[in-house]
């Protein structure tokens, strides 16, 4: 049975941190920003966790796959800042979505990258009749230890897919492949507040390394040059990597800039790429084929061959776009950006 | 404070979800999945989902900081009547008070309540933005 993408949703909060403002505040280069290509960065409201906006997209995706929590078999939930350390977010979002109890349901953690491995599992449940439809969802609240480099990106941001049949999907995920490897680039120790990175370890045998040997092999088992591709969405914990990764696989700058949300949206860490990858669903002909590389650190990549299908261009109108939401955006300071995302120490309780 | 994970466990239902109870003997719509009509007590209901949608009647400015909840001060307190004719009280989230005006269309959505501090059960119920 073919596999296809049968509904997306997506959801950005409104307010924006300055990267300008981060790097006044801190002491770098006011050069900085433009270097790591980035504007501004997407902030949670204080009552906004990874539960709460991966509820958000995965109800717009159900609504577009007109489907009801009765046809959902699997919830798989990938994020890095989970509510709780332990308790899954998935059963929350699950049972707030109305999905039935007759499920799989679980939290996947692998840095950026859990959700795409989400999708990797959706496609062999629905290929092997074991689900019917999957709920993937990636959402992320991301930290940074304040000041550090990561503080310019580190964003909030979810994004959510409903996977089954490819019979009248907005999407057909045509081929997949995962490339997996120990690689210490990025790491966050337990009772450590925030993620500690390996600087500039994090690129070449990291980030570079992995989604070029997933493209690599994905393009292999299928037959597929880069030619095939119409675009191509990288995984995007800044606004250059992307670009630079393209460069090493003879992609074009234009195939690669429609679906990089980054530089005005941060990175969303679970859902960055495929953020990236909604908002093509929502904007891209149908036909096109686009190559979706996500990357985790620790360090891993999934690359997936998908093609747009007629029925994207009316799905997209039932429910906000990507587009839309970057767009609808207030800028805050960097002291409500620490008030909403809990960066300061008080006494609580009472 | 501490409040109940047993006593929210119970009607996370109703928290997580917006239910409407239709009567079945005298017609009347009331929020919230309930076993009897609040208007005529008749155990002839049955329950619906809303949408979520509906537009904003009245709202108010709180101060008023109870144990437990999130420190996002001031908060909006809002009437809100859903498409399904039914009135719910609720937080109005999303919004600035120079954005906020009487018929504006909100939707809602899932969003922290409360916690038990510092290490407790986080509490999640529905509450509303504009659209």
């Amino acid at each position: 049975m073919e596999v296809g993408i049968r509904g997306w949703g997506a959801y950005i909060p409104r307010f924006r941190l300055s990267a300008l403002e981060v790097a006044a505040l801190w002491g770098y280069d006011g050069r900085l920003p433009k270097a790591l290509g980035m504007v501004e960065k997407s902030v949670a409201e204080e009552d906004e966790d990874a539960a709460t906006m991966g509820w958000y997209a995965a109800r717009v995706a159900m609504r577009r796959a007109g489907v009801s929590g009765d046809d959902i078999d699997a919830v798989f939930f990938g994020t890095e800042s989970k509510p709780y350390a332990v308790k899954p977010s998935a059963t929350i979002v699950a049972d707030a979505l109305g999905v039935k109890r007759r499920k799989l349901a679980t939290d996947l953690e692998f840095a950026c990258r859990a959700a795409g491995e989400g999708m990797r599992i959706s496609v062999g449940l629905v290929k092997s009749g074991l689900a019917r439809n999957t709920l993937v969802i990636g959402s992320d609240t991301a930290q940074a230890n304040p000041g550090d480099l990561l503080d310019f990106t580190a964003s909030s941001g979810a994004v959510a897919f409903v996977v089954g049949p490819a019979s009248g999907s907005a999407a057909v995920i045509e081929a997949s492949v995962s490339y997996v490897t120990d690689t210490p680039d990025f790491w966050r120790r337990d009772r450590s507040p925030y993620p500690e990175h390996a600087e500039i370890f994090t690129g070449e045998p990291a980030y570079f390394h992995h989604i070029v040997s997933a493209a690599k092999l994905l393009m292999e088992e299928t037959g597929l040059r880069v030619e095939d591709f119409d675009y191509a969405v990288f995984h995007q914990p800044n606004g250059r990597f992307p670009l630079q990764v393209a460069r090493m696989l003879g992609i074009p700058q234009e195939k690669v800039l429609p679906g990089l949300v980054t530089p005005h949206v941060g990175n969303t860490y679970n859902a960055s790429a495929l953020l990236g990858l909604a908002k093509l669903l929502e904007e891209a002909r149908p036909r096109s084929r686009v190559l979706l590389v996500t990357f985790g650190s620790g360090a891993g990549s999934d690359a997936f061959s998908i093609v747009v299908q007629d029925s994207a261009p009316e799905l997209a109108k039932m429910g906000p776009r990507v587009a839309d939401m970057m767009n609808s955006r207030v800028r805050v300071s960097y002291s409500e950006y620490s008030k909403f995302r809990g960066l300061l120490l008080k006494n609580v309780g009472g | 404070m501490r409040l109940s994970p047993q006593q929210f466990w119970r009607i996370r239902e109703n928290q997580y979800r917006l239910f409407i109870t239709v009567c079945g003997s005298c017609g009347r719509k009331a929020i919230l999945k309930r076993p009897v009509c609040p208007y005529c007590g008749s155990d002839r209901v049955h329950h619906v989902e809303s949408s979520g949608l509906g537009v904003l009647e009245s709202f108010t400015k709180v101060y008023y900081r109870r144990n437990s909840s999130e420190d996002d001060l001031p908060k909006f307190i809002g009437v809100v009547r859903l498409t399904e004719g039914v009135r719910v009280v609720g937080e109005i989230v999303g919004v600035g008070a120079d954005e906020l005006r009487e018929g504006m269309e909100v939707e809602a959505v899932l969003r922290r309540y409360a916690s038990d501090d510092p290490y407790g059960v986080i509490y999640y119920g529905i509450k509303f933005k504009p659209v």
